[in-house]
């Protein structure tokens, strides 16, 4: 083989490598999800596959005509334009390829790929097979979401038997564990917070452990047993996150709940569920799970999703208005709320510095079933005085130059995004400003969402920056026929650069909202 | 899955064998079921073993050969958990990490219950069974003790304080002090040190700088404060933590010379012949103290007050001089880790040794959690924000 040609071939196999960063980087990002990983490519990517894919033409009439100078001017080119976009990549996302061993797995079956076909190449390249080596090598190489995808699928069986062993040993832990209480808690939106609040609730009189940030898939949650239940641990909180049916029921197969709350079903992830009524289902399948253990299920029922549907599930435990269990006398301000939680005949008045009336509903769901494991109403409240938000979920910060931060970046609730403005309403003599991209993954109800999202930016902010333009258009319509100061209506390209006009006339008298702020895969 | 509880005893102290014989004796009640034990044995030169040996009292009779059978360890904090490492791995012959879910110490006296072990397990982050390091520092050092409890408005005896310094600049003027405003007979005391070690009673003037020097000898401050007439002394134990604890029924040693001596407390002395090596359990002693019921309710309100003016934490033992003629009492001192971890006045309080060991690793896991919910450290680098302006360099920029 020509120097020349060989040449080519590392370059361009090297090239592949760094262009696989942002291709593992989108598919990590979609939780390893093929369908989902090919709908970012055709959306955001369409033009430049198109490019790759008369790069890949063009390469393969150079090697098969021999022409192999600008072959190697070609590799050359790709290669130093991928390597400065995957340093570009990899600085400039808000959310890095996470190095797992997944991921190093997949690096290395891709690296094996391209290093088992250049060298078959070599051995028949005069051949037939030769052919098809090479069209193979300049494939994989030049398009890469077809070696990212090859890569997952030979590695899928290695995957299935690495979790096979992670989940029976995380069942072995929790078998030798007898005086261990586990707790689930699922919803579509407040899962998260609720989960922190038990935790915090329960740890005033047990030693708790808890899924830590938002880990909620089976393999968080085993990840946490194996590696966080200590022998003294007396109650597990385990957030439990659904995409699709059954994902509820096999985190459940493993823990085994014999307590559980459920804080809402609605439109999330309608993407992979189609309808209301199969997300309540698969939430439902927590309370299933805790009817056969023999516990209790909390069911929050001033949920929607839930309240229409609750006469298909006797065995749950409602909670909200016109139950056993309910708050009243909600009184709050930008220094926090105070409300009574009524727990059939007991009373117990709490304040909290947690803001919105989500946060109040995250509460009581909690504090009913701390109560209901053996929890003192003192303690329940000198847990709840000392909460804090929990991070970015409308959590106040001192910010910049003096200026108020509510950062509730982890927000994606249509109705709690609606609330995080009205708590903004209620920061008055303030210059008020919020900052978002939008809602996403609503499916035909992003546009309403979105819409009313506009209005509520509207009528309760001073100025208003969004970013991007995929998701943000409704909200510009609405705050345009809104008697909105169209003036204070600001586009960013990106989320930096949204902050910076803030930045700019930060002051003691201004607060800012950060209202969603999505991953890369979501922007532009 | 047991919990790893390592057991901490002996050490750098005056009270290294009465250490010993606690810990042995706590060891052998701790629920087996339950709790995974691992005797960590502080020698007096300061190195940590580990081995089976250290569980029978017996094998400490011949301490060169003990050590021979131990391994030397250290416990140190990796990746967000505590181990015992050992130090003696070699090639072929090697002991895993075992991880450490909460520590014990039972050692009495100086360089190890005065907190200075709490803060060595507080620096590592592990849960462990014993008083924080402000109050056993407190609860060692009877000068500040007594300023503590005085600021409570808790009853103490008034006292003179002084450095070994300051005596042999001017010890006549000392001495004189003494006379005047103490007066015989009167107590002599160093001021950090437990189990009446160099702790003289004196009678008359000419035994006063005699009991000094000795008590110089243990100490370098001595605290002199007078003897109580018609005196009983009453102790008490309390448990459990300063947002919940209790107190247990009154004892009161039987004293064989005027003040307990060591060899009362802990060298099989007094009236029992049971032998050397049951501790402050086979000290003699009335259980319940005999006393009026309101008499010992005032003491056991007055030690959990005393126990939530220091913070304590675990289990303490709080002794009080008692005048029997007036019916006055004052706080003595506190024992932050108590001889036989005052197991004997819990039986009688219907607290068996191993519930008495349970509850204190309650104690232990409730302080972590509690620690566990205040922020230390924040998840969040604040620096990474401070450059999001994209304004360099630029002055007066808060965070």
């Amino acid at each position: 083989m020509e120097f020349e040609l060989l040449l080519s071939l590392i370059l361009l196999s090297l090239s592949a490598v760094f262009s696989l960063y942002r291709q593992f980087q989108m598919l990590q990002q979609n939780s390893y999800f093929a369908a989902r990983y090919f709908k970012w490519i055709k959306g955001s990517f369409a033009v430049r596959t198109v490019v790759l894919a008369i790069l890949f033409f063009a390469a393969s009439f150079l090697l098969a005509a021999k022409i192999h100078i600008p072959l190697l001017i070609l590799s050359a080119l790709l290669f130093v334009t991928r390597i400065i976009i995957c340093i570009t990549v990899a600085k400039k996302s808000i959310k890095p390829l996470k190095f797992t061993g997944r991921v190093k797995r997949l690096f290395a079956a891709s690296v094996l790929t391209l290093c088992l076909l250049a060298v078959l190449f070599g051995v028949f390249e005069r051949s037939l097979a030769g052919e098809i080596c090479y069209t193979l090598l300049l494939m994989f190489a030049i398009l890469t979401p077809l070696l990212a995808l090859f890569s997952k699928l030979i590695c899928s069986p290695i995957e299935k038997a690495f979790n096979l062993y992670y989940i029976n040993d995380a069942k072995k832990i929790l078998r030798g564990m007898k005086n261990l209480t586990v707790v689930g808690v699922t919803g579509s939106y407040g899962k998260t917070t609720t989960k922190f609040i038990l935790n915090r609730i329960l740890s005033e009189k047990y030693n708790t452990v808890c899924t830590p940030g938002s880990f909620n898939t089976t393999l968080g949650v085993v990840r946490t047993v194996r590696e966080m239940l200590k022998p003294q641990t007396q109650i597990f909180v385990c957030e439990m996150g659904a995409k699709q049916k059954g994902d509820i029921k096999e985190i459940c197969d493993i823990v085994k709940p014999k307590c559980g709350i459920i804080t809402s079903v609605g439109e999330q992830h309608l993407e992979t569920f189609k309808s209301v009524d199969n997300v309540f289902n698969t939430k439902f399948e927590l309370c299933d799970s805790i009817e056969k253990n023999g516990g209790v299920c909390f069911v929050n029922l001033d949920s929607p999703g839930i309240a229409e549907r609750i006469g298909k599930k006797p065995f749950a435990t409602p909670i909200g208005e016109n139950t056993d269990y309910f708050v009243s006398d909600i009184k709050s301000g930008p220094l926090g709320s105070s409300f009574i939680l009524h727990i059939k005949d007991t009373e117990i008045s709490l304040k909290t510095k947690l803001l919105g009336r989500h946060s109040i509903a995250d509460i009581c769901a909690a504090a009913v079933c701390a109560f209901y494991l053996g929890v003192d109403e003192i303690d329940i409240k000198s847990a709840v005085a000392a909460l804090t938000p929990t991070e970015h979920r409308l959590e106040l910060k001192p910010y910049y130059n003096g200026s108020t931060l509510l950062d509730d970046a982890y927000n994606s609730n249509p109705e709690g995004c609606i609330e995080a403005l009205r708590v903004l309403g209620s920061f008055e003599g303030m210059n008020k400003t919020v900052i978002t991209p939008g809602l996403i993954e609503l499916g035909s109800r992003e546009y309403e969402a979105n819409y009313n999202l506009g209005l509520a930016c509207a009528e309760h902010a001073d100025t208003i920056i969004l970013v991007g333009k995929k998701y943000s258009a409704p909200i510009k319509e609405a705050v345009e026929k809104s008697d909105f100061d169209k003036s204070r209506l600001i586009e960013a390209d990106s989320f930096k650069q949204a902050l910076g006009v803030f930045l700019k006339y930060a002051d003691k008298s201004s607060v800012l909202l950060i209202e969603n702020d999505l991953p890369d895969n979501y922007l532009k | 899955m047991k919990i790893n509880m390592a057991v901490f005893f002996g050490c750098r102290s005056v009270e290294h064998e009465v250490s010993i014989i606690s810990a042995v004796q706590a060891m052998k009640s701790v629920n087996r079921e339950k709790y995974n034990v691992l005797p960590v044995y502080v020698a007096k030169n300061g190195t940590s073993y580990t081995g089976d040996a250290l569980f029978d009292i017996e094998s400490y009779k011949d301490m060169p050969s003990l050590l021979k059978t131990l391994h030397p360890v250290t416990l140190l904090r990796e990746n967000d958990r505590v181990v015992m490492r050992y130090l003696d791995n070699g090639f072929f012959k090697k002991n895993d990490d075992v991880a450490v879910d909460v520590c014990f110490p039972i050692v009495h006296g100086t360089n190890c219950e005065d907190g200075t072990m709490a803060g060595f397990f507080e620096y590592l982050g592990v849960p462990y069974i014993s008083c924080d390091i402000i109050s056993a520092a407190v609860g060692m050092d009877k000068k500040v003790f007594k300023d503590v409890l005085k600021a409570h408005n808790l009853p103490v005896l008034d006292c003179i304080c002084f450095t070994a310094k300051e005596y042999r600049a001017d010890s006549d003027a000392i001495l004189d002090k003494l006379k005047r405003e103490i007066g015989f007979p009167l107590i002599v005391k160093p001021v950090n040190l437990g189990s009446s070690v160099g702790i003289s009673k004196v009678k008359e003037e000419n035994a006063l700088a005699s009991a000094i020097d000795l008590g110089l000898s243990f100490a370098d401050k001595i605290l002199v404060e007078k003897a109580v007439n018609s005196l009983r002394e009453i102790n008490c134990s309390v448990l459990g933590t300063p947002d919940n604890c209790e107190a247990s029924v009154l004892e009161e040693p039987v004293m064989s010379d005027d003040i307990l001596s060591f060899g009362d407390k802990y060298l099989g002395g007094g009236k029992q012949k049971s032998g050397g090596s049951k501790g402050m359990a086979s000290l003699s002693r009335k259980v319940p103290a005999d006393l009026p019921d309101e008499k010992t309710k005032e003491i056991q309100d007055l030690s959990v007050k005393i126990f939530k003016a220091l913070g304590c934490s675990g289990v303490v033992r709080i002794d009080y001089l008692l005048n029997n003629d007036t019916g006055e009492v004052f706080a003595n001192e506190i024992n932050t880790i108590p001889g036989s971890l005052a197991f004997y006045l819990w039986r009688e309080s219907g607290v068996d040794y191993p519930e008495l060991i349970d509850r204190l690793v309650d104690t232990a896991f409730y302080r972590q959690r509690k620690r566990d919910n205040l922020t230390f450290v924040y998840e969040s680098n604040i620096l990474e924000s401070a450059n999001l302006g994209g304004s360099k360099g630029q002055k007066g920029g808060k965070l």
